[in-house]
């Protein structure tokens, strides 16, 4: 970790709780014949032990941040033009892949939204899991171990001969018992009945619910200080949506992690979330407790989005839905990318981009009704 | 056609024991097996729509909702019961086809797979006309134009295709292909499920809309409690292929009496974080399988109130409160 390139900005009111900060982050997907700026000028900070939820409509860039953090991003096509992602002092963005391979899993894990094509579907999930526990265990200590059978040898004390490398064939002798203990408790953490039989058991021949719970439990077998979860329920039901959700905030507590909820559904965000950030293609728009957030909205588009949610019965309410759609982001925007469906939109608006400021406590907005 | 003698009749679709079972077929038994086994993916299902009213059907993936719909509309025929459509059995004997799509549409959940991608949107909104009616070119081409119309779009948009198409205006061009025919019943499968919360919005306020200027009855079949509250006068709640609750939808919101129905409004998301319904609520276990569901009722396994009469004896649904029919032993202790 000390080789790597550390952008240290000794700021005074840097609280020790943050994490992880985003900086000016400007991501953009080019191609031959146009350039789509995903990520605008991107500023997100996120705290220690918080659920951070980040809520927009499709193509809003709220996947695309995700993927930039944990470092998954193609590149090409996509291309980060500016901006930081610091983690724990380390500027992630400056990394060489070997290096950002040390924090994928074991310090920053992510869940993705369909568990049935992020699990393996040849290799029973207790071996997966268990994967994630070798991988942890072979980090520790911070030298990184190249192969399966030294992680085994120092961290089960188990002579090589014995071990098979290939990990599907783990289960076999003293060492199996260990590991098979440690993903037994994995999965008793997500609390899935009869881990006994679970541990042996295909993708397929799980529920959704269950898979996603597996997803869970391989992330957080590395006990990561970040999860991030992207749209991890909007396969489910809603009965398996509720048990899911519940089970992320007990175990956030539990394993001691933020959690990055990465959603289109602003009933879920206020159901589980302590900050909620509003994304407008590709720019926050705004960024507030969830109390604030509910109590007093200041973006025009957070507030039309909440009176979006259909409540009540159509005979007491007539839903006010926003006009017009999202616009092209292939099309270079000069003003507030908002302006063309805002209620309040002013003359500045179509000139300027409204910065993301603080217009109180704790509660940042872009926009132009609020100062600046 | 337009017999109303028959037509004030209340209800202008009424199912009665509507079946339908799927086949397995299953490996080598040297055992013999015991006979053919089934998926039991609609059992029994008895419900009424009344004319120029929304009735939503609610319930999980897996419930039978969109099996159900695919009954009534005769696109996998219903196995066993009867479906009575504008006073007509429309289940035994030679079925018209023609006649009962040209007062029986349905709008399916994904505009993406039901509109053909290479089908300008004038063609594939002016197929069921053609189709169905038989009209002249010309005429055909301002029942296009006038049900694009009314849903939203403009003659500009008839000479596109759908992936020229915003989701939103795409839901627009599959709604107009339904209503071009000018039917009396319209089914709705998912119809904004796949859209995001400021289209959705859009497109409730349009089917509203259209059901008053064009005095349609909607199915909307739906798992999102909240568009269904919002959009239906009466509830039809299923749990593995029964129903399992039935009546006006704000009495069943407000008071519903099925422990199954009560666990789904419990659990899902309400936009406001004073009150985490959703991390207060107990829900164990998960839907069962259809093909070997558990006895009696099929929900006793994870319902709070069983005892040992609900793994015997299958509820019958019986009328709790006015309109209000609950299939479940204990539906007075519930509430």
């Amino acid at each position: 970790m000390e080789k790597t390139i550390t952008n240290e900005k000794a700021e005074g009111d840097s609280s020790s709780e943050g994490l992880l900060s985003i900086k000016d982050l400007t991501i953009v997907y080019e191609s031959k014949n146009q350039r789509l700026v995903a990520l605008d000028h991107t500023t997100i900070e996120i705290e220690k032990n918080s659920l951070i939820a980040v809520v927009g409509e499709s193509g809003c860039g709220k996947s695309t941040l995700a993927l930039a953090i944990i470092g998954l991003l193609a590149i090409p096509p996509a291309k980060i033009d500016s901006g930081e992602i610091d983690y724990k002092s380390v500027n992630l963005v400056g990394l060489k892949e070997k290096e950002r391979r040390q924090y994928r899993g074991t310090e920053i894990a992510m869940i993705f939204q369909e568990p049935l094509t992020s699990l393996n579907p040849v290799y029973k999930v207790g071996d997966q899991i268990a994967e994630a526990i070798v991988v942890r265990e072979q980090r520790k200590g911070g030298q990184p171990v190249d192969s399966d059978i030294e992680v085994m040898q120092k961290t089960y004390r188990v002579n090589a001969p014995d071990f098979p490398s290939r990990l599907p064939r783990i289960r076999r002798g003293a060492l199996a018992k260990l590991l098979r203990e440690e993903t037994l408790d994995a999965l008793k953490r997500v609390r899935i009945a009869d881990p006994e039989q679970v541990i042996d058991r295909y993708p397929f021949e799980l529920s959704g619910g269950m898979r996603q719970r597996v997803m869970i439990a391989m992330a957080l077998a590395q006990k990561p200080a970040l999860l991030i979860a992207d749209e991890p329920t909007t396969a489910l039901d809603v009965t398996t949506q509720a048990q899911v959700l519940k089970l992320m905030k007990l175990l956030m507590n539990e394993v001691n992690t933020s959690i990055l909820l990465i959603t289109h559904d602003l009933a879920v965000a206020s159901q589980v979330a302590d900050r909620i950030v509003v994304m407008y293609a590709g720019d926050v728009v705004e960024d507030a407790g969830v109390y604030d957030m509910f109590t007093e909205p200041m973006h025009p588009y957070s507030k039309g989005l909440l009176s979006c949610i259909p409540s009540g019965s159509k005979e007491k309410t007539r839903l006010k839905p926003i006009p017009g759609s999202v616009p092209n982001l292939a099309i270079e925007q000069v003003g507030c990318k908002y302006a063309s469906r805002c209620p309040n939109v002013m003359n500045i608006c179509s000139t300027k981009r409204p910065r993301l400021i603080e217009a109180k406590p704790k509660h940042k907005v872009a926009c132009f009704l609020y100062g600046e | 056609m337009e017999n109303d003698a028959q037509g004030v009749d209340g209800n202008i679709l009424v199912t009665t024991h509507l079946k339908k079972y799927y086949p397995i077929r299953r490996g080598f038994n040297p055992f013999g097996g015991g006979g053919r086994r089934f998926v039991k993916a609609v059992d029994d299902v008895s419900i009424a729509v009344p004319r120029g009213k929304t009735v939503a059907i609610l319930g999980e993936s897996g419930c039978g909702k969109t099996t159900l719909a695919r009954a009534v509309t005769l696109l996998s025929p219903p196995t066993e019961g009867e479906i009575i459509f504008d006073g007509q059995n429309i289940t035994n004997g030679r079925v018209n086809y023609k006649k009962i799509y040209r007062e029986m549409q349905m709008v399916f959940q994904d505009p993406d797979s039901s509109l053909d991608p290479r089908l300008k949107v004038r063609q594939s909104v002016a197929e069921p006309c053609k189709g169905l009616l038989g009209r002249k070119e010309a005429n055909i081409n301002s029942m296009v134009i006038s049900s694009l119309t009314a849903v939203g779009l403009t003659a500009e948009h008839a000479d596109r295709i759908p992936s020229h198409l915003s989701g939103g205006q795409k839901q627009r061009v599959a709604i107009a292909r339904a209503i071009a025919p000018q039917p009396k019943l319209v089914i709705l499968d998912e119809p904004t499920s796949a859209l995001d919360a400021s289209v959705q919005a859009q497109i409730l306020n349009l089917l509203i809309d259209l059901q008053k200027n064009f005095k349609l009855t909607y199915i909307i079949i739906t798992h999102n409690i909240s568009v269904a509250e919002y959009l239906s006068d009466l509830l039809v709640v299923m749990y593995a292929g029964n129903v399992v609750e039935y009546g006006p939808s704000a009495a069943i919101i407000a008071k519903p009496r099925h422990p199954y129905t009560i666990t789904l409004i419990s659990s899902a998301p309400i936009p406001n974080p004073w009150k985490r319904n959703l991390l207060n609520t107990e829900i164990k276990g998960e839907v069962p399988s259809a093909i070997n569901p558990p006895s009696g009722c099929k929900f006793h396994p994870r319902c709070p109130y069983a005892e040992k009469i609900c793994s015997e004896q299958v509820p019958e649904l019986r009328e709790i409160t006015p309109g209000q029919f609950v299939s479940c032993h204990f539906a007075e202790k519930t509430g």
